[in-house]
C-alpha cells in the first residue's frame, strides 16, 4: 500500500465542526440522508462532540449565542472587559500596563455599580466586612488580646476591651482582667462576634459588646464555603434564628456565619425574672455565666436533631445549593420526613439522599 | 529506540503515532476536593498530576522561618508569600525509586513554578499572608513540569486568586539528538518519557494568548541554531493548551449558573464598549 508522506505543516486553526444548526438543514434539505449519521444531532442546540474538542469549538460557538445566553458567561482571568474609559474598574479587574483597558483577574460574573465594573468571582475565601456576624476559633492568646481563625486571608483581632467583662457591661477593664485572659477565652475556644473595623492590610478587629455575641456552646460547628460566590453562606437579613425541633427535641438555634462557619446548638431560653429586673441586672446575672465551658443537660432527641441540621446543611453545600435560612428550614422540614419512611430514622444525607434533598428543594 | 530517526523521516509519526504539532490528549477537573480553597486534576497523556491551593491564609508557625524542602518567595514586602510543595508518589514511573523532600530536581520544579506564580499572582492584595501550592505526581510520562504548572493555574483560578492571566506550559523538543549535530532538526511538540530521555527538549510557559514567556526551562544540550524553532512550537502549543483550560473553567462556570449558586452578569462584557 502506497504511503503518501507530507512535510510538516505549521498548525491551522482547528477545524470547524458541523453544528447541530447545519446537520438539522441538511437533513431538512436532503429527505434520502441516512438518519442514522445524523439523527442525533438534531435533538437541540447542543453541538455534538466530545470533552477534548468542547474547548475548542467553544469560542465559535459562544458568538452565535443569543444576548440572554451571553449572560450566562462567565469572564476568566486575562479577558479583556472593555476599553472604554468611562468605566472605572473595581474589584477582581486590572488594567495591565502600557494599556487603558479594563482586564477581568478573575474566573466569575460581571458586575456593575453606576460606573465601576467589578467581577463576582465564582468561589474565594471570606473577605471581612464592617458589621458581620461571624463565628470564629480562638488561635492565639496574647497580652491584651485574642487572635482569632474566621477563614479570612488573616486571622482577626479581638481585644480585651472589646468584650463584655463580668460584673457589668460598663465595668473599666483592669489589670487583674489581662492576667486571667484565660478564662475568658482559651485557645480553641468558639464564639460569635461581630466585625468591628478593618485595618489597613485587610485584618479584622471583632467586638463582642452584645448580649447576643459570645461564647458559643451546647452545639456543634460546621464549615462550608463562606460568601463570595459558590454554594455557602449567603449575606441575608437574619443570620441568627430558633427552629422548633421535630421528634420532641425542642428547641434549636443555628448561626450561620457569613464567613461559612455555622453554629446548630440547642436554644437556651434567657431567665425570665433577670429579664424583668431591667437591663443593668441583666447584664450582672448574665455575665456570671457567660464564659463558661460547661455544656447545660441535653438530651439525646435534640442531638439527633442539632445532627439532623448538620446533615441537611452539609447536603446544601454538596449540591450547589445556598445556605441560608430559607433553604435551612424548609430542607430540614424535608429531611424530617425522609427519616420517616425508614424504620431507624436515618439521619444521614450523603450521597443520593442529598441529592433528592437538593430536587425537593429546588422543585418546591 | 523511542524516536528512530529513519521511521520518522519516512511516516513522520511518533512512536505514539502523533504528528510533530499534535498535544497528547489534555483531560482536566476543577474544583476536586471541597474542603479545599482551590483544587485541580490535570492529565497530559499519562502524566497526571493534582494540586491543592491553601490561601490566601495566616501563615502557619513552621512556615515563617522558611521550610526546608519547600520553594518560598522571600524578599516580598507587602504581598502574600507563595509556598509550593511538589510530592512524586513513589508509584508514579516505571522504576520505584524513592525521592527525598531534597531531590535537586524537585526543589528547582519548586521554585520555578514559585517564581512563575509570584511574577502573575496579585499578591499585593492580601498583605502578610500565605498562598500555599501543594502538588501530587500521581504518575508520569514525560512533560511533568509543564503539567505541574498548568494544574497549578487551574487550582489558583479555582481558589479565586486574582491573577494577571492564564500561565499555561508545555514542552517542545527536537527530532534528531544533539550529538546527530543535525542543524536542521524538526521540532517536535510535548514530549513524552521515552522521547524526553532521547531528545533535547525544553519547557516553555507563557502567559495568557500573549507571546510573553513566564517560564523557560531546558535542560539538554541543543544546537542553538534549533532553538528557536523549538521555542516557536513550544509557545504555540501553550495558546492550544490556554483555549483548552479556559474551556473547562467556562464550562465549570456556567454549571454553577445552572445550579444558581453563581449569579447572572448584570451585562454582557461586549455592550460596554457601545
Amino acid at each position: 500500500m502506497p504511503i503518501t508522506i507530507h512535510n510538516p505543516q505549521p498548525a491551522g486553526p482547528a477545524p470547524r465542526r458541523p453544528r447541530a444548526v447545519d446537520i438539522d438543514m441538511d437533513v431538512a434539505s436532503d429527505s434520502d440522508s441516512d438518519s442514522g449519521t445524523g439523527g442525533a444531532a438534531i435533538q437541540g442546540d447542543i453541538p455534538m462532540h466530545d470533552d477534548d474538542d468542547e474547548s475548542i469549538a467553544q469560542d465559535e460557538d459562544d458568538e452565535f449565542e443569543e444576548q440572554g445566553d451571553a449572560r450566562d458567561e462567565i469572564l476568566t482571568p486575562g479577558t479583556v472587559i472593555t476599553s472604554n474609559s468611562q468605566w472605572m474598574r473595581g474589584h477582581g479587574t486590572y488594567v495591565p500596563l502600557n494599556t487603558s483597558s479594563i482586564t477581568s483577574s478573575l474566573a466569575g460574573t460581571l458586575t456593575r455599580t453606576n460606573k465601576l465594573l467589578s467581577v463576582r468571582p465564582l468561589r474565594a475565601r471570606y473577605n471581612p466586612e464592617i458589621g458581620d456576624l461571624v463565628v470564629g476559633r480562638i488561635v492565639e492568646v496574647q497580652a491584651k488580646r485574642w487572635r482569632v481563625d474566621v477563614a479570612a486571608a488573616q486571622l482577626a483581632i479581638l481585644q480585651i476591651s472589646a468584650i463584655n467583662l463580668p460584673g457589668g457591661i460598663l465595668r473599666k477593664r483592669t489589670e487583674t482582667d489581662e492576667l486571667q485572659i484565660r478564662s475568658f477565652f482559651a485557645e480553641g475556644d468558639l464564639l460569635v462576634a461581630e466585625v468591628q473595623q478593618l485595618h489597613q492590610d485587610g485584618a479584622a478587629s471583632l467586638h463582642t459588646r452584645s448580649l447576643k455575641y459570645g461564647k458559643l456552646r451546647n452545639g456543634v460547628f460546621v464549615a462550608v464555603a463562606g460568601t463570595g460566590g459558590g454554594a455557602g453562606v449567603v449575606r441575608s437579613k437574619r443570620q441568627l434564628w430558633t427552629m422548633e425541633a421535630a421528634n420532641g427535641g425542642g428547641k434549636i438555634d443555628v448561626l450561620l456565619g457569613v464567613n461559612g462557619y455555622i453554629w446548630i446548638s440547642k436554644h437556651i431560653e434567657s431567665d425570665a425574672a433577670a429579664e424583668a429586673a431591667g437591663i443593668n441586672r441583666m447584664e450582672e446575672s448574665v455575665s456570671s455565666q457567660i464564659y463558661s465551658s460547661q455544656n447545660n443537660h441535653m438530651d439525646v432527641t435534640t442531638m439527633r436533631e442539632i445532627a439532623r441540621c448538620r446533615s441537611v446543611i452539609l447536603a446544601l453545600v454538596e449540591n450547589g445549593v445556598k445556605v441560608d435560612e430559607d433553604t435551612v428550614t424548609r430542607g430540614y422540614n424535608e429531611a424530617v420526613e425522609f427519616g420517616r419512611e425508614s424504620m431507624e430514622d436515618d439521619i444521614y444525607l450523603g450521597g443520593e439522599r442529598g441529592q433528592r434533598l437538593a430536587a425537593a428543594l429546588a422543585g418546591r | 529506540m523511542p524516536l528512530d530517526t529513519s521511521t520518522y523521516s519516512l511516516a513522520l509519526l511518533r512512536i505514539d503515532g502523533r504528528r510533530w504539532n499534535d498535544l497528547r490528549r489534555l483531560h482536566a477537573q476543577i474544583h476536586t476536593q471541597d474542603a479545599a480553597d482551590g483544587s485541580s486534576y490535570l492529565e497530559m497523556g499519562h502524566t497526571k498530576v493534582m494540586c491543592v491551593v491553601t490561601g490566601p491564609a495566616e501563615p502557619q508557625a513552621g512556615q515563617k522561618k522558611g521550610t526546608v524542602g519547600s520553594a518560598q518567595a522571600t524578599g516580598q514586602k507587602e504581598g502574600a508569600s507563595i509556598v509550593v510543595n511538589v510530592v512524586v508518589a513513589g508509584f508514579s514511573s516505571v522504576d520505584r525509586k524513592r525521592r527525598g523532600r531534597n531531590d535537586r530536581r524537585i526543589q528547582e520544579m519548586e521554585i520555578t513554578i514559585q517564581k512563575a506564580l509570584a511574577a502573575n499572582l496579585h499578591t499585593h492584595l492580601f498583605p502578610h499572608s500565605t498562598i500555599t501550592v501543594s502538588l501530587h505526581v500521581l504518575s508520569q510520562d514525560g512533560s511533568l513540569l509543564a503539567a505541574l504548572i498548568n494544574a497549578t493555574t487551574l487550582a489558583v483560578i479555582d481558589a479565586g486568586i486574582p491573577m494577571t492571566d492564564y500561565i499555561t506550559a508545555c514542552t517542545a523538543g527536537s527530532t534528531s539528538s544533539y550529538a546527530a549535530g543535525d542543524d536542521a532538526a524538526d521540532p517536535l511538540l510535548d514530549l513524552n518519557t521515552q522521547e524526553e530521555q532521547e531528545l533535547p527538549f525544553l519547557t516553555v510557559g507563557t502567559l495568557g494568548d500573549s507571546d510573553k514567556v513566564a517560564v523557560l526551562v531546558c535542560e539538554s544540550r541543543v544546537q542553538v541554531s534549533r532553538l528557536e524553532g523549538m521555542l516557536v512550537v513550544g509557545v504555540d502549543g501553550c495558546k492550544q493548551v490556554r483555549r483548552l483550560l479556559d474551556g473547562i473553567v467556562k464550562q465549570k462556570g456556567r454549571k454553577m449558573i445552572k445550579e444558581g449558586a453563581v449569579r447572572k452578569s448584570d451585562m454582557m462584557a461586549v455592550s460596554l464598549d457601545e
